[in-house]
């Protein structure tokens, strides 16, 4: 029932363009939320998930491993976002807070502030910080996971994480 | 797969079909009497739901948030183990795929991404199906293999051992001995490269030189069936 | 206001998720909060939906999104859609249908243990001279910790024997309620994912050796 990129990738290539469908909705629910993640604004991350499909089906006979169109794609994607990010950094003022609403718990005005303060926190690292805590801690993949898809080595991504980390720790302890 | 299409499509052909969705009442009460709190058990059934609407089976989530409560693990954790872990299942699926064509079998997924979470890669997985004599029993290979390797071996001399063991034609329950016969040639004093090199032999009493007969509580049952020839004592396949 | 104050080594490895000594309050609780916020944050984040499928495939493909020749459809799998279907077809789209769509997914996955419907006797041991009780909790016992309670015997050797299932079994033992320990002897040690760890033994048809 389900096909293996591999084999999709080779169909699209044989001239069968609508089966580039079942790649997109695959990676559009595996990396959509590191995307949205990445960029910061969901429309500007839909655009440049999109961009980045229509990228690789144009490029498609340049993916030299079929079978690891996942990790190709990714790079495609996380360049993409890049690009979106910077196109659309506006003032980010990292010290505004949330404001309050009154109508909703304690509990869940807690949990939207901290879940803003992550958010604000995200645009202070560097991008290869944002990518390896987005990857591990929104998408909770583990460090080889991460290295496969990446290509970058364990140690360095432990490196980009901790860093991250105790930059986050010191937006989230700002509050008090 | 749409639950919605599959209703309109049962309804058109007039087919009483039970579709996924509706089993999650099952797994809702499962979670409900185990004492999870109503906010987790919503979010943990959404996560089983996703993980079904992709061909995943949920089972093992929901073992895993069960297990997560009962060691009163916070529940935000609980939840960030079980997306990490939908993810594995994904990438086992995928690799079961290619080594093996066609849907699938849950217990296959499940292994496989616990194996991939211990440390073996995708290909590896892959072989591991691949050289399967049944498609059930790459379960218990890819557990066994798993199992090998967190007792020392190497991934690649574990995933050795298993195809190896596949290839004579031992049943799914012999393999299952490996981990207590490489347990054993440990007390013995082996070490894990050893164990990998005696169980590639079939030689499991082989313990060293001069030590003479198969110690009493190594259980036989690796080597050649019978009629492959002499390897040295008594075994039964 | 920001004192940079890194989290330590320990904390760190908490924060990945695997077992690890102890640590300072304030990097556990730093830590938690951490978790917390991400999880909050996680929760708002969702992947694109369909629509981007479809924008993407009216960009890609020449003719218009979604033609299809019908012989095509006809031959291939497909996921399921409201379209008028030929008797023949049927037949074998309800049985793909059905097979898909069985009880929690492609098909039940009994906890960590393989296909086999023998059970063999296994025995658990563990030396605590100093509780008042030890439970085993494990897959087998679905994680409940009052199924399995532990006998006392003399030494301070706390013993239990059980039918197991051929396959593979996570547990630990549970001393007075509270403290859970892994057994030494048995074929592994593995994260639980949680920060802890389950020990894992590997039931065959001839039991279980442990040393």
């Amino acid at each position: 029932m389900e096909a293996s990129d591999g084999s999709v990738v080779r169909e699209v290539l044989a001239g069968d363009a609508e089966r580039y469908r079942i790649l997109v909705d695959r990676y559009r629910e595996r990396f959509g939320r590191y995307a949205v993640a990445l960029v910061g604004d969901p429309d500007l991350a839909a655009d440049a998930v999109q961009e980045a499909f229509v990228k690789a089906y144009h490029g498609l006979a340049t993916c030299r491993d079929p079978d690891r169109f996942g990790s190709w794609f990714f790079r495609i994607l996380t360049n993409q976002c890049h690009d979106a990010r910077d196109r659309a950094r506006s003032t980010e003022d990292v010290s505004r807070l949330p404001l309050a609403a009154s109508d909703r718990t304690d509990a869940e005005v807690d949990r939207a502030e901290l879940a803003e303060l992550i958010e604000h926190g995200l645009a202070t690292l560097t991008e290869e910080q944002r990518e390896a805590f987005v990857l591990k801690h929104v998408e909770g993949r583990t460090y080889e996971q991460i290295a496969a898809l990446t290509g970058v080595g364990v140690d360095a991504l432990k490196m980009r994480v901790h860093r991250a980390r105790d930059t986050l720790r010191t937006v989230l302890g700002e509050q008090l | 797969m749409n639950a919605i299409r599959h209703l309109a499509l049962a309804t058109l052909l007039g087919v009483v079909v039970t579709p996924a969705w509706a089993q999650q009442p099952d797994i809702r009460a499962t979670l409900e009497a185990r004492g999870l709190p109503a906010e987790l058990v919503a979010d943990v059934t959404a996560a089983a739901s996703d993980a079904m609407a992709q061909g995943l089976p949920a089972d093992p989530l929901v073992d895993k948030a069960i297990e997560g409560w009962a060691k009163r693990v916070p529940a935000p954790r609980i939840l960030a183990v079980i997306r990490q872990f939908r993810l594995q299942l994904f990438d086992a699926r995928q690799a079961v795929q290619r080594g093996r064509g066609g849907e699938p079998l849950g217990t296959v997924v499940a292994a496989g991404a616990e194996a991939m979470g211990r440390g073996l890669t995708a290909e590896q997985v892959e072989t591991i199906v691949r050289a399967a004599p049944r498609p059930e029993s790459s379960a218990p290979g890819l557990r066994v293999a798993a199992a090998l390797t967190a007792q020392g071996l190497t991934s690649d001399q574990a995933v050795e051992v298993v195809i190896d063991a596949m290839r004579r034609g031992h049943t799914d329950a012999q393999l299952l001995d490996l981990p207590s016969v490489a347990r054993a040639m440990h007390a013995r004093g082996l070490g894990p490269s050893q164990i990998g090199q005696q169980m590639l032999r079939g030689n499991p009493q082989g313990v060293g030189r001069g030590l003479g007969n198969r110690p009493s509580d190594v259980p036989p049952g690796l080597g050649p069936p019978p009629g492959k020839g002499n390897q040295g004592s008594s075994k039964r396949p | 206001m920001s004192d940079d104050r890194p989290f330590s080594p320990e904390a760190h490895t908490y924060l990945d998720g695997a077992p690890t000594g102890p640590m300072s309050e304030t990097d556990r609780s730093d830590a938690d909060r951490l978790l917390r916020a991400t999880e909050a944050y996680a929760a708002r984040v969702s992947a694109p939906g369909a629509g981007l499928t479809d924008a993407v495939m009216e960009r890609v493909e020449r003719r218009g999104a979604g033609r299809q020749p019908v012989w095509r459809w006809v031959f291939e799998p497909q996921p399921v859609r409201l379209r008028p279907i030929w008797a023949p077809i049927t037949a074998a789209l309800l049985l793909v249908l059905w097979l898909a769509v069985g009880s929690r997914g492609p098909e039940p996955t009994p906890p960590a243990v393989t296909a086999g419907v023998d059970t063999v006797f296994v025995q658990f041991r563990l030396v605590a001279p100093e509780a008042s009780a030890v439970s085993l909790v494990g897959s087998f016992s679905e994680w409940r910790s009052d199924l399995y309670t532990m006998d006392r015997q003399d030494g301070g050797v706390w013993s239990l024997t059980l039918p197991l299932a051929l396959g593979e079994h996570h547990y630990q033992f549970v001393v007075d309620g509270q403290r859970w320990i892994p057994d030494p002897t048995a074929h592994a040690q593995v994260d639980d994912g949680f920060g802890g760890t389950n020990s894992v033994i590997v039931v065959g048809p001839r039991g279980v050796v442990r040393s």
